[in-house]
């Protein structure tokens, strides 16, 4: 038999997104008791001691909202037994950074990711630019061709793409291969004119619809006056934060 | 996870996490000790951090993790280590609204509340009916 340490343990090394429920407070008839627990991992109890069928299903399903909330909170579930208050820990998939294009942005780029946490992966077609000596923070560099190497991956909300390659006509096919997936953001580098024409081919040739290419970040980052590539960099995470926890990304003294 | 015609290079690659508080559960639970896992449920106000945020007290009051910093956490842990004692839970109302005109550099202005859960390796083996 497993234990809740054991399971909570797997998740972390794994990355996995979970939920433990804590019962703080019962009242009414419930013979739940304070300290009993139940842990979902992927929409499944991984491990309970909660003892009632009825609180774990409520639990279940509390935790599914919780989770796509990203927000750990405390709820009151309203049971036939009773009442009881119960606190969601809410562990979500780390979050991953994906940087396509190893040149001067990506340095800072993937230093200043790390100190934020995300697990940061590298790819590049150069194995000059996508090495562990340019990059010795990175979580993972991977060398190929960059569309293709998109295209093999799995994409999930955690996700967020930074296209920053040394070229339009290398972003562009990443572009294509990531569009629909489910990143939770797609930012994209370049001037405002070849964006335009990058977009406009997108609704011709391969029938894009209009709210998919609105999903794409492109000029990429907040408007912060960026000089040097460090600038650039913060910039694009910013960016990527705002969107990770729905800021609005204005100085907060001009409210 | 890397596609035709990319290759890996070099690195531990998936960056094991093996800092996670739970990891430092685990690692009382396996040596036989009772420990607190003390976690901010709710907040009021303007507190040190944020809701989800989580200390582990042991027997002896050691601390690992943060709550706060001076904020309350001796009240925590007094309370942490009676919980181990009786084995049960509580929750703990850290009222910070007192601490503002004290010259404490923990001055806050929040209230938060704490739950304060007992762990032993019995219960913890109590993960019951996976499904």
């Amino acid at each position: 038999m497993t234990s809740f340490s054991e399971e909570l343990v797997a998740i972390s090394e794994q990355g996995a997104a979970a939920v433990l429920a804590t019962v703080v407070e019962v009242a009414g008839e419930s013979r739940v008791e304070a300290g009993a627990k139940c842990l979902v991992r992927d929409g499944k109890v991984a491990a309970e001691n909660i003892g009632d069928p009825a609180a774990v299903e409520a639990i279940l399903r509390e935790s599914a909202a919780r989770l796509s909330a990203e927000k750990s909170q405390l709820v009151s579930l309203d049971l036939p037994s009773g009442k009881l208050e119960v606190f969601f820990e809410v562990m979500p998939e780390p979050p991953k950074l994906i940087v396509v294009g190893a040149g001067h942005i990506a340095v800072p780029l993937v230093q200043i990711a790390k100190v934020l946490d995300f697990h940061v992966i590298v790819i590049d077609d150069r194995l000059l630019f996508a090495n562990r000596e340019r990059f010795p923070d990175a979580d993972e560099v991977l060398v190929g061709d960059m569309a293709r190497v998109l295209k093999e991956m799995t994409l999930t909300p955690a996700c967020y793409i930074v296209l920053i390659t040394r070229g339009h006509s290398y972003d562009e096919p990443c572009l294509r291969e990531i569009i629909h997936s489910q990143a939770k953001y797609i930012g994209m580098i370049g001037s405002r004119r070849r964006i335009k024409a990058c977009f406009q081919r997108f609704r011709d040739e391969d029938k894009v619809a209009e709210e998919v290419i609105e999903r794409v970040y492109a000029p990429i980052g907040l408007d912060i006056g960026t000089e040097t590539p460090a600038e650039i960099a913060l910039a694009i995470l910013g960016e990527v934060i705002k969107v990770r926890r729905g800021g609005k990304a204005a100085s907060l003294s001009d409210r | 996870m890397a596609g035709l015609g990319s290759c890996y290079e070099g690195g531990d690659g998936e960056g094991k996490k093996k800092d996670s508080i739970y990891h430092q559960v685990k690692e009382f639970l396996d040596k036989g000790e009772t420990l607190a896992v003390a976690t901010i449920v709710s907040v009021k106000g303007s507190t040190p951090r944020e809701v989800g945020a989580k200390m582990v007290v042991t027997a002896w009051g050691e601390i690992l993790g943060t709550i706060g910093g001076g904020c309350g956490e001796a009240d925590v842990k007094r309370e942490a280590i009676e919980a181990i004692r009786t084995r049960k839970p509580r929750t703990v109302r850290i009222d910070l609204l007192d601490d503002i005109s004290s010259d404490s550099p923990a001055v806050c202005g929040g209230i938060m509340n704490i739950f304060i859960d007992p762990w032993w390796p019995e219960r913890d083996q109590e993960a019951g009916s996976a499904r």
